[in-house]
């Protein structure tokens, strides 16, 4: 159950935190 | 007959079943169906799909196809509305695989309306289908996140809620990841990216499908004794759908979550011209762009930040604070934009679009405490028709006032403070809506008698 929890977490959390880098990236043109 | 998957009595959890297993569930489809807020990465290439570099004679033109988002938009309110009961009866599993069927749908045949660059098919698919798809994959997690989170039901479906803000952070650099790698010399790429997306998306919305469960009727987290202390506006009864809607409370929620958008969705419609144009060359197209995504952002972790915080300060309370500061903060921009802080501006609208997706995570949690869990699912979807009633307020007070004003002759820069006040007037209107509230009275409140998790013994949505 725990490694399913994990994996699943995994799952959803990567393209998240890729898309957050990504918007972050952006966002830096703002402040230069 | 024998339950298929997909039915409801094939979805209650096994004892020991972990419940945060649910919220990567619901986050699965929310992601995926989020990706709506970026289809604006689609509307220049979809207008040249016959010039290719430049859109030729018979291209469709961007207003034509910025209708695509609206209707979709619209129809996913119309659409939570009308399949709220529905989802709440068959359970999140049908009702999810239900809509990752109709999100796949709308981007085939809206691949086809491509193909044939017929608009019509665009319209059907990505706006109708797609947006049955949008309104009832955005309802499905959300009241079984409430049953399985009656200790912190605000941090539950702020978690789910906040994949909808996330789907575009997600989905705008992966179309265009995915249109110039499909890109030919005869093809921009548009047609292969919906088809694409389209598999993509149906097979990470099964994720969902699969994973989701329903607690059983007696379960709830070890350990947790339910509050036999009365609090203000929550209830342990419950408020059946056809008799919530003609309470004072349905209306007055509504207002509020109509004005809190109203706020937010204008702002976000033009945010990029928006800081352009106050702070006349001083901010760049591609630093307005990051603009965009920083409120965005914001918007994303605002409906987790906002509605796990309002599990400790009550959800009445968390209104007040995204009224009031959204007050302030709203009055304080036109003097920011004359003083010239673009930092101190991005801080502001960096708050009031936290506040703006905060609204949105944190009413499931307040109609729960104010109806109960029985039909907060289908309540939810009909509360959401103020969302679409906003979605036309909100940008269309924003253009017409700042439109209005430079034809009389207002600077460009300065053209938005009227439209600034004209906030601060709404947010007071839902913040009075939010200090009528009072709890709903007993004579409305369900016959039948509830369990331990807030659910009634007998479920019959």
């Amino acid at each position: 159950m725990k490694v399913k929890l994990i994996f699943l977490w995994l799952l959803v959390g990567i393209p998240l935190l890729w898309g957050v880098f990504k918007t972050l990236q952006n966002a830096l043109k703002l402040f230069q | 007959m024998k339950p298929s998957f997909l039915d409801r009595q094939n979805t209650v959890a096994p004892p020991g079943f972990d419940r945060f297993l649910v919220p990567p569930a619901a986050l699965a489809v929310h992601l995926s169906i989020g990706q709506v807020y970026a289809f604006s990465t689609f509307n220049l290439p979809l207008t040249k799909l016959i010039g290719l570099k430049a859109s030729a004679p018979g291209d469709w033109s961007l207003a034509e196809v910025g209708w695509t988002f609206s209707i979709a938009i619209g129809i996913l309110g119309l659409s939570a509305a009308v399949f709220g009961r529905w989802v709440e009866r068959v359970g999140p599993r049908k009702s999810m695989f239900t809509a990752a069927v109709c999100f796949f749908g709308g981007f085939m045949v809206a691949s086809l309306g491509i193909h044939l660059h017929q608009l019509w098919l665009l319209y059907l698919g990505y706006g109708v289908l797609g947006g049955c798809g949008l309104g009832i994959g955005y309802i499905s997690p959300v009241s079984t996140l409430i049953k399985w989170f009656p200790d912190r039901p605000g941090m539950a479906t702020g978690m789910a809620i906040m994949g909808f803000g996330g789907g575009a952070l997600i989905a705008a650099p992966l179309s265009l990841l995915l249109m110039e790698h499909f890109k030919t010399a005869h093809s921009n790429g548009v047609l292969e990216t919906f088809v694409t997306m389209g598999v993509i998306y149906f097979m990470y919305m099964m994720i969902g499908v699969y994973t989701v469960r329903v607690p059983a009727p007696d379960w709830k987290p070890s350990g947790w004794v339910p509050s036999v202390q009365p609090k203000p506006l929550v209830t342990s009864s419950n408020v059946a759908l056809e008799v919530a809607w003609r309470t004072p409370q349905f209306w007055l929620l509504w207002v509020v979550l109509c004005m809190n958008v109203t706020a937010g969705i204008g702002v976000l419609s033009q945010a990029s011209p928006m800081i352009q144009e106050i702070f006349n060359g001083k901010v760049s197209p591609s630093a307005a762009a990051g603009f965009v995504g920083l409120i965005s952002l914001f918007n994303m972790g605002g409906r987790f930040f906002w509605a796990g915080a309002s599990d400790y300060i009550g959800r009445r309370n968390t209104y007040m604070v995204f009224f009031l500061l959204g007050i302030l903060l709203y009055s304080t921009v036109p003097t920011l934009g004359h003083l010239g802080s673009v930092p101190l501006f991005v801080a502001a609208f960096c708050i009031i679009l936290s506040m703006y997706g905060g609204g949105f995570a944190t009413i499931p949690a307040y109609l729960k405490d104010v109806f109960g869990t029985l039909h907060v699912g289908a309540i939810h979807g009909r509360l959401l028709t103020a969302w679409a009633v906003a979605g036309v307020l909100g940008p269309v007070l924003v253009n017409y006032i700042r439109q209005y004003q430079i034809e009389g002759g207002v600077p460009k820069a300065q053209a938005y403070s009227v439209t600034m006040y004209i906030m601060c007037v709404l947010l007071l209107i839902g913040f009075l809506c939010n200090f009528a509230m009072r709890a709903v009275d007993e004579k409305f409140h369900h016959r039948a008698p509830s369990t331990g998790n807030g659910q009634p013994a007998s479920v019959k949505p």
